[in-house]
């Protein structure tokens, strides 16, 4: 390197204890890129007789991830290099590696892992249960729509009947007991209420009620108990069809709450604690609605329909994609109105999959019609992590579940799933 | 500068009423001229140069204010001084006495300046344009008295309108005392007994009372001055006059006493008035006057000046001179052209070479040419072109910028693949989920808008013409187009409920018997039903036309639906009743090749285009209620806004045309951007968005905001060019609509796709 290359004071640290190194500053030439550093924080652990050979470390400053030559960034941002710059490094996240590739007979629209189980929705109408080795279980009949949004209830890797509900074109959400010993699937409970197509589930913390959103603009709360004795057992005359194939009577339920409000299409719901929901509306809005109290607590604009949101219990955010290129995000707490926190683009289409990481509060992915997940830091707001390339077509829906697969669905008819081997959440 | 003006103001009203007074005797008082003409006329008297121009006096009349205003303020600087100090007695009586000498007046005697005086002999017009000393200082009329007389008066006497000179206001001791101290000219500052006025003496005016107190001569050192010998020392025959006093001279005159007596007889019968006196309002009036008017040039020079110099004669060039280069000697060939062009009267001169100018002969021509060219003056009018001045961007309409129009359409964001030849024509649903398309490939499909999922297909038997959702929401039901026959479909999609009702409500339907038809006339549609594999398929109606079927539409409440038949002539417009499952003909003769037609959103019009207009006829009153002059060849499509007052025509001509229903029956704007046939044209029912589809491949998307205000007319700016479809069997993009809520439009292309773009 040139020796009149001015040079920049420089502290490292990391919340990964394995990797500490001393606490002080180093004066490093302005003109260095990540892989300098790297090597450069490689050699100090050497020093400490690690024996890991060159650990990839990505390096963050003011909590934003380093991608180009320091002093690019610092001209960028217009921080002055008198000071001490203070680098935090992590450990370079690997590249997620293509697992398995589950083929359907048409569009997948939904999906969601438990364990080592997927559950996936499609538009001939079927719920398919797989599991993660790619092996099929199941194909459920289930619906006269495609279905378009599946949940599982049961959070227990334990049980051995885990319930899980699907919601449809047909206006109807069915909640369902999946019998591993038996192998089995049976329709527990008929629920009926929505005038449209029910686009989105969500299940509370608890797994004692859920959420649904559909296209007649309503929200709506049920019960997800399997039986229960307020349910009415359904007419003889408006679900013969459905009798034609499980030969049993399978009882109504009605919603416990209905709140409406949004001007359009719900697209997407998710529950932020016991009480509150968040839905996302192709009106442009997030909404946050008090269960308890049935009503709408807050409101925040966007500027543009939104199809799909993502929030996550450990840092409180939401992301959202919605009918643009860009991935938002947005702080439900905030009462300010619509503040965009900061927009992720990348994507080349609507954006139709969000989704966070369960382990790691800086990590999510997207997926888009363009046909590619991504996996985004949130810190890096500029370029996503990696490229999960793979479909062949529009994808529909993503999934991360399960913390070490990430899962996409597309219209090509399959879902691929990429295996993460994770770090331990960082976060403090 | 203000008080130069008032300054200025004083002295010419003051000159007024002495001529006034002057001319009491006159017959004719000047009231027409101006109080500037009056000292004119009075300057003239004496200067004997009425002949000059008017500018000449202007001038002198100036220098006139101009010593007015010393005069004034000198009188001004020593008003406070009255009272007549031992000291200064000497002075004041010797200067009395000078001003009694030399010039009548002392009010003279303090405005001249040493060089006026001096300019006494080389200008002498201008002396007496100043000079009055030959009139007696008339602001007091008391006449020679003494005037102590008035010591014990506030007045020092009268005015020549009989008013009341007051004394000027005294200072106390002090002022006086200080006013010794303070003024380095106190002096030399003396007081008109006439007029209680201060006078300031000048230079002169000390040097001359200087001088006669030493008995010198008053004026000073030119004793010598050239003598001009009017009485010669040379012995004359002559008498300079011989002429011997007139008895007149002697005795007093017969005519003036005449004269006076009539005018004394007169005045007491009050046939002669004394002059009026002056209103205080008036004087008033005159206090304030146009300070800069005079600068102003009055019209008619203003227009005398507008003097446009003759266009120049060209300068002889090389060719004209008398020792031509070689190359402007022309050859023989030229020289026999340039006779022709010479008899013809278009050259003059043919180039030719002389060794000396003398030998040059006398220009033959040159007459001719001098009455010409005054002829071409004298008869040619000219004229002074006004150009203006002005940047071309100005003239550009002053646009809001596109970014500022959000939201409109921007990027292709999904592409509906499936049918496998021309899309002619689409329609959203009126909620927004699902979108229909009539292609070709004779079928009909149901896309799901959020993915792109193709829903539905349903297989008729022709290429699909028009396909139309009904705008009811609570409605499940589509009307297509094909060939010969519309078909209406029960999709089944969206809400179940509604699905089955309209099921339930087209079977529903029972057949009144209606009073028997005349049977001479034929039924125009036959209604038929559906049955069995095809009523499961959701095939419901079929209704059965004469002639080919290019466009359907629907009335906007879902019941009445209009077909077109461009080759159906009286029968080429078709209105239909769904729910009485009735066909009727409101034209009952054909009027022209119609191409589309539409319901009014709100009223109950129906447009109809035919090739080159449109009409508007009111179907209540069954009459034409207005007819609109496309301005262009051929009209593709129509599209009205959902207020009703605006409509866009858009033609095979490429050509978009807006009209506003309330404005006139003409186009409000016109735009070309499009650079072949349009196809289709349409409004977005929610945002102030309209686009058009065209064969050249593109969309156009324009914001156009229609005002609830009537002085306001619409705002229309092009925002976006859309393009992505593909070109296939020379055409482009066939139909565009727009997604019923957001602001996203679809577009059926000829490449067998349907493009969202948001």
């Amino acid at each position: 390197m040139d020796e009149n290359t001015p040079h920049v004071q420089a502290k490292f640290y990391t919340k990964q204890s394995q990797y500490s190194v001393p606490d002080t500053p180093f004066s490093v030439p302005i003109t260095v890129g990540v892989e300098e550093l790297s090597s450069l924080i490689n050699g100090l652990l050497k020093g400490d007789e690690i024996e890991d050979e060159s650990v990839k470390f990505d390096f963050l400053i003011n909590e934003e991830f380093l991608r180009v030559a320091l002093n690019e960034y610092l001209e960028q941002r217009n921080i002055s290099t008198e000071n001490v710059l203070e680098i935090e490094y992590i450990e370079h996240h690997p590249a997620p590696k293509p697992d398995n590739s589950l083929l359907h007979d048409d569009w997948v629209s939904c999906l969601q892992g438990y364990s080592q189980y997927v559950l996936s929705g499609c538009y001939d109408n079927t719920i398919r249960l797989w599991k993660t080795d790619g092996t099929e279980l199941m194909t459920i009949p289930a619906h006269t729509g495609p279905v378009k949004a599946v949940k599982w209830i049961t959070q227990d890797e334990e049980d051995t009947s885990p319930l899980f509900i699907s919601g449809s074109h047909d206006q109807t959400i069915h909640i369902w007991q999946w019998n591993q010993e038996k192998k089995e699937v049976d329709c527990m409970v008929t629920c009926r209420g929505h005038t449209e197509s029910v686009d989105c589930l969500a299940i509370n913390n608890e797994n004692q009620r859920f959420c649904s959103g559909s296209w007649d603009k309503m929200l709506k709360i049920w019960s997800t108990a399997s039986a229960s004795e307020q349910d009415e057992q359904e007419d003889s005359t408006s679900t013969q069809k459905k009798r034609k194939k499980t030969d049993q009577i399978i009882p109504t339920r009605v919603p416990i709450v209905t709140m409406s409000g949004h001007k359009e299409a719900i697209s997407s719901v998710k529950w932020l604690n016991l009480t509150d929901v968040c839905t996302a509306s192709w009106d442009n809005t997030l909404r946050i609605w008090d269960v308890n109290r049935a009503l709408e607590k807050s409101q925040l604009q966007g500027p543009k329909a939104f199809f799909d949101i993502s929030y996550s219990p450990s840092n409180g955010m939401v992301i959202a994609g919605g009918s643009d290129r860009h991935i938002r995000l947005y702080d439900p707490r905030s009462t300010d109105g619509a503040v965009v926190k900061c927009a992720f683009t990348s994507h080349k289409l609507w954006i139709v999959g969000v989704a966070w990481s369960s382990t790691n509060d800086n990590h999510f992915i997207s997926g888009s019609h363009d046909g590619i997940v991504k996996l985004w830091d949130r810190r890096s707001p500029k370029a996503p992590l990696y490229d999960m390339t793979g479909h062949e077509d529009k994808i529909l829906a993503v999934d991360w579940s399960i913390p070490d697969l990430m899962m996409s669905s597309g219209a090509d008819n399959n879902i691929k799933i990429y295996s993460y081997s994770h770090h331990k959440n960082i976060s403090s | 500068m203000a008080t130069v003006a008032a300054k200025r103001k004083i002295s010419p009203v003051e000159e007024i009423d002495i001529n006034e007074g002057v001319n009491l005797f006159v017959d004719e008082p000047p009231d027409s001229e101006d109080d500037d003409d009056t000292t004119d006329s009075d300057s003239s008297e004496y200067s004997g140069l009425e002949d000059e121009p008017d500018t000449d006096d202007d001038d002198g009349d100036e220098d006139d204010e101009e010593e007015d205003d010393d005069d004034d303020e000198d009188a001004e600087n020593d008003e406070d001084e009255e009272d007549e100090d031992e000291d200064e007695s000497d002075v004041e009586d010797s200067a009395e006495e000078t001003s009694s000498h030399s010039k009548p007046t002392n009010q003279e005697i303090v405005t001249a300046e040493p060089d006026d005086k001096e300019g006494k002999i080389t200008q002498l017009p201008d002396e007496y344009e100043y000079d009055s000393s030959d009139e007696e200082d008339i602001r007091n009329t008391v006449g020679n008295i003494p005037m102590e007389w008035y010591r014990d008066y506030s007045h020092l006497g009268y005015d020549v309108e009989g008013k009341k000179l007051l004394k000027p206001e005294k200072g106390d001791e002090l002022d006086e005392f200080l006013d010794k101290m303070e003024n380095p000219d106190y002096w030399r500052t003396v007081s008109n007994k006439l007029t209680g006025q201060k006078v300031l003496l000048s230079k002169e005016d000390v040097k001359i009372i200087q001088n006669m107190q030493k008995f010198k001569n008053p004026v000073g050192s030119d004793m010598y001055e050239p003598w001009i010998d009017f009485f010669t020392n040379e012995k004359m025959i002559h008498p300079v006059s011989n002429r011997p006093e007139t008895k007149a001279s002697f005795i007093p005159s017969r005519w003036e006493m005449l004269k006076v007596s009539q005018m004394v007889h007169a005045l007491k019968m009050g046939w002669m008035k004394p002059t009026p006196t002056r209103k205080p309002d008036e004087e008033d009036e005159t206090n304030f006057y146009m300070l800069w008017k005079d600068d102003e040039e009055p019209e008619i020079t203003r227009q005398y000046r507008q003097y446009i110099p003759p266009p120049k004669v060209r300068l002889p060039g090389h060719a004209e001179s008398y020792n031509p280069p070689e190359e402007y000697l022309p050859s023989e060939k030229t020289v026999q052209r340039l006779k022709k062009e010479i008899a013809r009267g278009k050259t003059r001169t043919i180039p030719q070479k002389f060794s000396s100018l003398r030998l040059v002969p006398g220009f033959k021509y040159f007459i001719r040419e001098r009455f010409e060219r005054c002829l071409d003056l004298y008869l040619c009018p000219r004229q002074r072109k006004v150009r203006m001045n002005v940047n071309p961007d100005d003239l550009i309409p002053k646009l809001p910028k596109p970014r500022d129009l959000q939201p409109f359409p921007t990027t292709e964001y999904l592409v509906f693949k499936g049918h496998k030849g021309i899309i002619r024509t689409i329609s959203p649903d009126p909620k927004g989920q699902w979108i229909a398309s009539g292609c070709d490939d004779k079928t009909v499909k149901i896309w799901e808008v959020a993915t792109g999922r193709c829903i539905k297909t349903f297989n008729v038997e022709s290429k699909v013409k028009g396909v139309a959702w009904n705008p009811n929401p609570s409605l499940s039901i589509i009307v297509v187009a094909v060939e010969t026959s519309l078909i209406i479909i029960n999709p089944h999609v969206g809400d179940k409920l509604i699905c089955s009702k309209t099921d339930l409500l087209l079977n529903s339907f029972e057949e009144v018997e209606l009073p028997p038809a005349p049977t001479d006339k034929p039924k125009v549609t036959e209604w038929e039903l559906y049955e069995d594999a095809e009523y499961e398929l959701g095939f419901r109606l079929k209704i059965k036309h004469q002639r080919e079927i290019s466009q359907v539409t629907w009335h906007g409440k879902g019941d009445y639906f209009a077909s077109t038949m461009p080759k159906g002539e009286s029968k080429s417009v078709l209105i239909h009743q769904l729910m009485k499952r009735r066909s009727q003909n409101p034209f009952s003769k054909p009027k022209g090749l119609v191409q589309c037609v539409l319901f009014h959103p709100i009223r109950p019009f129906l447009f109809v285009a035919t090739q080159k207009y449109v009409r508007i006829y009111n179907l209540m009153k069954q009459s034409l209620s207005k007819k609109l002059l496309s301005n262009c060849q051929w009209i593709s499509s129509m599209a009205v806004h959902p207020g009703g007052d605006n409509v866009i025509i858009g033609s095979y001509d490429s050509k978009l045309s807006w009209f506003d229903l309330d404005l006139s029956t003409k186009p409000y704007h016109t735009l070309r951007h499009h650079t072949m046939a349009l196809r289709s044209v349409t409004y977005h029912k929610r945002y102030p968005l309209f686009a058009s589809a065209s064969d050249d491949l593109s969309v156009i998307v324009c914001h156009g905001m229609v005002y609830s205000d009537l002085l306001q007319n619409p705002l229309i700016v092009p925002v976006k060019v859309l393009r992505g479809h593909k070109a296939a069997k020379g055409l482009g993009v066939l139909d565009c609509q727009f997604h019923p809520s957001q602001p996203w439009i679809f577009t059926a292309g000829a490449d067998g796709t349907i493009r969202l773009y948001t």
